[in-house]
C-alpha cells in the first residue's frame, strides 16, 4: 500500500527517540580515552624527576612538519644541557611519529586535548627548559637492572601484553 | 584615503565612476534563445558558493539555470588545495600516510593502504599475512563508516534529518573501535609500509564482533527509514542517470560506475591485500540513476560486514609489521598501486629516485571523475536535484583538491 | 466603558497567546526534534533550557537591523506586518470553550480561511524586495504553493461542514457530541468520510504552513533561510513568529474540525467545564507535536512533485469527497425518512 513506508518511518523515529538520547554533556560529562589515543606530547622522567630525554635529536628529525626543535649545550665532559625543548603544539597533527622514533621512551603522546588557548603565543610550548639531559649509559644500567630483575622474579619469561607493541617495532636500527 | 570603493575599481571588479552603463542586464543574467512565439527569457546564473550547506566539503557550483531547469553547470574547484602532492615530495616514506589520511579524510586506512602498497610494491617488501588481515579488517570498518557519513547526508540533502543522527550514532561504535587500535578518529597513521602500526589491543575482538552483531538489523532499520519512504523514492527514482558508457567514458569508480551496470571492484578484480581469502558479493546496479547508487552503496555495507566476521575468524597468526629500515629508501623506479575505497579506486602513482622523499607522488582521487560526469549530466533537471545528485556521487572534496 | 474593554481585552489575550505561543513553540520544537534525533535540545540555559527561547527573544530585539542597500524599502518594511498581521487576525473565531473566544461567528471557518491565505502576499513581498536571487526562488515557490494549496484545504473541510450544517466552530464542535454505538465518540475523524477529509486537511495544512515534508521555500541544505534570508533582529523575529503561530491555527483548526475541539470522550460535559481552555489548548500541543513529529522524519517533496501532487491529486480526490458526502448525506436521510 502507497504510504506504509511512511507510517513505518515515523515508527522507527518514535522507537529511536525511546531509546533515549545518546548525549555526553561535554564539559560536565567526559569519555574515558582509548589508551592509545594520541593527543599532546609530553615528556617523561625517571622516578626522582629527571628527565629521560638524552638530545639525541631522533624525534626532531622524525617529525614530518618539522615542529619539535632541541636547543643543547655540550660541555667539554661531552654532558649535554638541554636549553629549550620547545614543541609547538599548534601546529602538532598528533601523527605519533616522534614518540615511535624515541629509542629512550622519553616522551609520550597523553590524552591532554584541551589544548585550546586565547593567546597566540601559548600555542608553542616547551616541553623541557634548563635542565641537564640524562645519559645513555644511565638508561642502559636502568635497562640491565630491569632485566636482571625480571629475570630473577620470573625464570620462564611472560608473554608480552599486545599493547606494549606501539613503543618497539619490529626492526629499527638506531 | 584609499577605501574599498578605490581598490575593487582598481582591481576591475567595480566599474569607474559614470561609466556604468544602465541598459546593458546585470552579469548575472544570461539572455536566452529566442523561444516560442518571439519571446525571449533570461537565464538566471546562480552561484552555489562554496559556503553551502549542502555541497559535501568547499564546492563552487555555478548553474545558469531557465527558471527552475538547470541549463548548464560549471563545478569550480581549489578551494580546499593545500599541496598535497607538493608536500610528499618533502616527507620520508613512512610519513605519506599522514597526507593520505587529510586527502579523503573520511576513509584515512584506505589513503594510508594506497601509499603503504606502493611503496612495498617498489621496495618489494613481504609483508605478514597478519598484517594483511589487519589492513582488510580496518578497511572494511572505515568504509562503513565512510558509507554511514554518505548515508546520513544523502538523506540531509534530500530534506530528511533523522536517519542523519542513526547513522552517526553508529558510526561511534566504529569511531570508537577504530580509536582504540589506531589512537586517533580520524587521522590514523595505522597502515606503514611494511606491515601495521600495531595489534588489535586486548578485548577488541569482543568490541568488533558486538558491533558487527548488531549493524545488520540497524542497517535494515535506516533502510526502511530513508529508503523505505516514498518521499524519497519519488525524489530519487530515475533522477541522475549515468548511463553505462558515460560511466567507463568518464573514468568513474567504485560505486558510481557499479551503479551504472559495469561490474568491477579493485578487491575482487585486481586483488591486494588479503582480499582473495574473502568472500563477498559486489552488488551492480542497471540504470545507473541515483537510486541505484543508494541501494549499491547500503548492500556494500552489509558485504562489508560479512567481511569484517570474516577477517576475525580468520586471523592467522604472526607479526603485525615485517622488518622494515627505519629510513626508507626505494629503489629508483615507478609504480602504480590501486585500493577499493569507499568513493572508487584510489590509486598512488609513485616514482622514486632512490632518495629518501619520493620524486613524484601523484594521488589519483575517484571524485575527481564524477565531477566531470556532473556537468554532462545535470542540465534537464531541477534545482532541487542538483544538491541530491551531487549527494548520490558521494564526493568529497579533500581528494578532489588535495 | 465595560463596553469597550469587553471588545479590547480579548484582543489583547490574543497577542498575549501568540507571543506566548512563539516562545514555547520554538522551545517545544527544539526538545522534540532533539529527542527525536537522539540528543538533547536546549540544556544549559534555565532548567533544561526553558529559558533558551527567552534569550533569544531578547537577542533578536537588541540585534542590528540590516537593511541591504537595494531592497525594495516599502516592501521590506512592510513584508513582515504583512505576515505577521493575518495570522494575529485568525485567532479571532478560534473557540477555546464554549464561551471562551475572541468573537463568536457565524461563518468562523470562513473568515478564518479567508484570513490564512493572505498570508502568501506577504511572503512574495518578502522574498522580491530582498535584492538575493535565493530569497526571490524561496518566496515564489513559497507563494506558489501555499496559494495552491489553499484549494484543498478548504474543499477538505466543506465534507465537514455538510456533516455538521454549519461554518461556526462552536456548532461543529457540537455536532461531534455523542457517541455511535454507545461508546465511540462522534469526531470526524472517526467518521469514515471524515477520516479521508482529515488526511487531506492534514497534508494540506503542512504544505501552507511550509512545513517539511513540504518546506521548499526554506529547504535548509539549498536555500540557507529562503525568502526570509536578508531579514535579520526582529522583522526575522515577526517572520518566524508569524510561522509558528499559523502552525497552531491550523493545529487548533484540525482539533476543532476533526476532534472535538475542547471535549473529552467518556467524561461527562460538566466536569470539565470549566477546564475546556485547558484541554483545547493540551489537544493542540497535541497536534503541534505530530507535525514536529513529521518534520523530524521525512524528506522534502521536490516543488513540481508538490505541485502536481496538490492540484492533480489532491483537488480532485476532495471534490470527490464532496460529492460522496453529498450523496451519502442524502442517501442516509431518505433511508430514515422511510424507515
Amino acid at each position: 500500500m502507497w504510504g506504509a513506508g511512511l507510517i513505518n518511518g515515523l515508527r522507527i523515529t518514535m522507537r529511536n527517540m525511546l531509546r533515549g538520547p545518546i548525549t555526553v554533556m561535554y564539559p560536565y560529562e567526559k569519555l574515558e580515552l582509548p589508551e592509545r589515543s594520541r593527543w599532546a606530547v609530553r615528556s617523561k622522567y625517571f622516578e626522582d624527576g629527571d628527565p629521560r630525554c638524552t638530545a639525541c635529536m631522533a624525534c626532531v628529525r622524525s617529525c614530518p612538519d618539522h615542529i619539535l626543535d632541541l636547543e643543547v649545550t655540550t660541555a667539554e665532559d661531552k654532558s649535554k644541557h638541554i636549553d629549550r625543548f620547545s614543541y609547538e603544539v599548534g601546529a602538532c597533527m598528533m601523527c605519533g611519529l616522534c614518540v615511535e622514533t624515541c629509542p629512550f621512551d622519553a616522551i609520550e603522546m597523553s590524552h591532554d586535548y584541551e589544548l585550546a588557548v586565547t593567546d597566540a603565543p601559548l600555542l608553542s610550548e616547551d616541553l623541557l627548559a634548563d635542565v641537564d639531559a640524562a645519559s645513555a649509559k644511565r638508561h642502559r644500567e636502568l635497562k640491565a637492572a630491569a632485566q636482571a630483575a625480571a629475570e630473577a622474579a620470573a625464570p620462564s619469561s611472560a608473554p608480552v601484553a599486545d599493547d606494549a607493541a606501539p613503543t618497539e617495532k619490529g626492526g629499527d636500527d638506531a | 584615503m584609499t577605501d574599498a570603493r578605490d581598490i575593487a575599481t582598481e582591481v576591475g571588479m567595480l566599474a569607474p565612476e559614470g561609466t556604468h552603463d544602465p541598459g546593458l542586464p546585470p552579469a548575472g543574467i544570461r539572455r536566452a534563445p529566442e523561444g516560442v512565439d518571439g519571446l525571449t527569457t533570461e537565464h538566471l546564473i546562480i552561484n552555489m558558493g562554496p559556503q553551502h550547506p549542502s555541497t559535501h566539503g568547499v564546492l563552487r557550483m555555478i548553474v545558469e539555470m531557465d527558471g527552475e531547469e538547470i541549463v548548464s553547470a560549471e563545478a569550480s574547484i581549489g578551494y580546499l588545495h593545500r599541496g598535497i602532492e607538493k608536500l610528499a615530495e618533502h616527507r620520508r616514506y613512512n610519513a605519506l600516510g599522514t597526507l593520505m589520511d587529510r586527502g579523503d579524510y573520511v576513509s584515512g586506512i584506505h589513503g594510508e593502504l594506497a601509499s603503504a602498497l606502493a611503496v612495498e610494491k617498489l621496495m618489494e617488501i613481504e609483508i605478514p599475512r597478519k598484517a594483511d588481515y589487519l589492513r582488510v579488517l580496518l578497511s572494511e570498518i572505515n568504509r562503513i563508516a565512510s558509507h554511514l557519513v554518505w548515508f546520513g547526508t544523502f538523506g540531509l540533502d534530500t530534506g530528511a534529518m533523522g536517519q542523519f543522527l542513526y547513522a552517526m550514532r553508529d558510526r561511534e561504535f566504529l569511531v570508537d573501535i577504530l580509536e582504540s587500535i589506531t589512537g586517533s578518529r580520524m587521522m590514523f597513521n595505522y597502515v606503514r609500509p611494511g606491515g601495521v602500526l600495531a595489534d588489535l589491543p586486548v578485548g577488541m575482538d569482543a568490541q568488533i564482533r558486538e558491533f558487527s552483531d548488531g549493524f545488520d538489523a540497524y542497517l535494515q532499520e535506516h533502510h526502511e527509514l530513508l529508503g523505505g519512504n516514498e518521499i524519497f523514492q519519488h525524489r530519487v527514482k530515475g533522477i541522475g542517470t549515468i548511463d553505462r558508457d558515460s560511466a567507463l567514458a568518464f573514468g568513474l569508480s567504485g560505486a558510481n560506475l557499479r551503479g551504472s551496470g559495469v561490474a568491477f571492484d579493485v578487491r575482487r578484480d585486481r586483488a591486494y591485500s588479503a582480499y582473495d581469502d574473502m568472500e563477498f558479493d559486489v552488488p551492480v546496479g542497471s540504470t545507473g540513476d541515483a537510486w541505484d547508487r543508494y541501494m549499491v552503496r547500503m548492500e556494500e555495507m552489509r558485504q562489508s560486514n560479512r567481511m569484517i566476521r570474516q577477517c576475525l575468524d580468520g586471523m592467522p597468526e604472526g607479526g603485525f609489521t615485517a622488518k622494515v629500515p627505519k629510513v626508507l629508501r626505494p629503489p629508483a623506479g615507478e609504480v602504480y598501486a590501486a585500493v577499493e575505497s569507499s568513493r572508487g579506486e584510489t590509486g598512488i602513482h609513485l616514482v622514486s629516485q632512490g632518495g629518501d622523499t619520493p620524486y613524484r607522488f601523484h594521488y589519483k582521487a575517484p571524485s575527481l571523475a564524477v565531477l566531470q560526469a556532473l556537468e554532462e549530466i545535470l542540465p534537464g533537471h531541477l534545482l532541487a536535484d542538483v544538491v541530491m545528485i551531487i549527494g548520490s556521487t558521494d564526493i568529497m572534496l579533500g581528494e578532489i583538491d588535495r | 466603558m465595560s463596553d469597550v474593554l469587553r471588545v479590547i481585552l480579548p484582543v489583547l489575550a490574543a497577542v498575549g497567546l501568540m507571543l506566548t505561543n512563539g516562545v514555547v513553540l520554538i522551545y517545544m520544537l527544539r526538545k522534540v526534534l532533539g529527542h527525536l534525533h537522539l540528543r538533547l535540545g536546549p540544556m544549559h540555559v534555565g532548567w533544561h533550557g526553558v529559558l533558551q527561547t527567552v534569550a533569544d527573544v531578547g537577542k533578536l530585539l537588541t540585534k542590528e537591523d540590516i537593511t541591504p542597500n537595494n531592497v525594495d524599502k516599502a516592501l521590506f518594511f512592510l513584508a513582515p506586518a504583512a505576515v505577521f498581521v493575518p495570522s494575529l487576525m485568525a485567532y479571532a473565531a478560534i473557540p477555546f470553550s464554549e464561551t471562551w473566544r475572541i468573537t463568536s461567528l457565524d461563518t468562523g471557518l470562513l473568515y478564518t480561511f479567508a484570513v490564512l491565505s493572505l498570508v502568501p502576499i506577504g511572503v512574495l513581498m518578502a522574498g522580491w524586495s530582498s535584492a538575493n536571487k535565493w530569497a526571490l526562488l524561496g518566496g515564489m515557490r513559497a507563494a506558489a504553493q501555499q496559494i495552491a494549496y489553499e484549494v484543498p484545504l478548504l474543499l477538505s473541510v466543506l465534507p465537514i461542514v455538510m456533516l455538521s450544517g454549519s461554518l461556526d466552530l462552536v456548532e461543529i464542535v457540537s455536532a461531534q457530541g455523542g457517541y455511535w454505538l454507545g461508546f465511540v465518540p462522534r469526531w470526524f475523524v472517526l467518521h469514515p468520510l471524515g477520516f479521508i477529509a482529515s488526511l487531506i486537511f492534514l497534508v494540506a495544512g503542512l504544505a501552507e504552513l511550509n512545513q517539511t515534508p513540504f518546506d521548499m521555500s526554506e529547504a535548509e541544505s539549498e536555500l540557507v533561510a529562503g525568502f526570509a534570508s536578508e531579514y535579520s533582529a526582529m522583522k526575522f523575529g515577526l517572520l518566524f513568529l508569524s510561522e509558528f503561530s499559523n502552525s497552531f491555527i491550523i493545529s487548533a483548526l484540525g482539533i476543532t474540525l476533526f476532534f472535538g475541539g475542547w471535549t473529552l470522550p467518556w467524561i461527562p460535559a460538566d466536569w470539565v467545564a470549566h477546564i475546556g481552555p485547558i484541554i483545547f489548548m493540551l489537544k493542540t500541543y497535541i497536534g503541534i507535536a505530530v507535525f514536529m513529529w513529521i518534520r523530524g522524519t521525512y524528506p522534502r517533496v521536490r516543488i513540481d512533485q508538490l505541485m502536481s501532487l496538490g492540484w492533480k491529486r489532491l483537488i480532485p480526490i476532495s471534490l470527490s469527497l464532496i460529492m460522496v458526502t453529498g450523496i451519502a448525506m442524502k442517501v442516509v436521510e431518505s433511508v430514515r425518512g422511510v424507515s
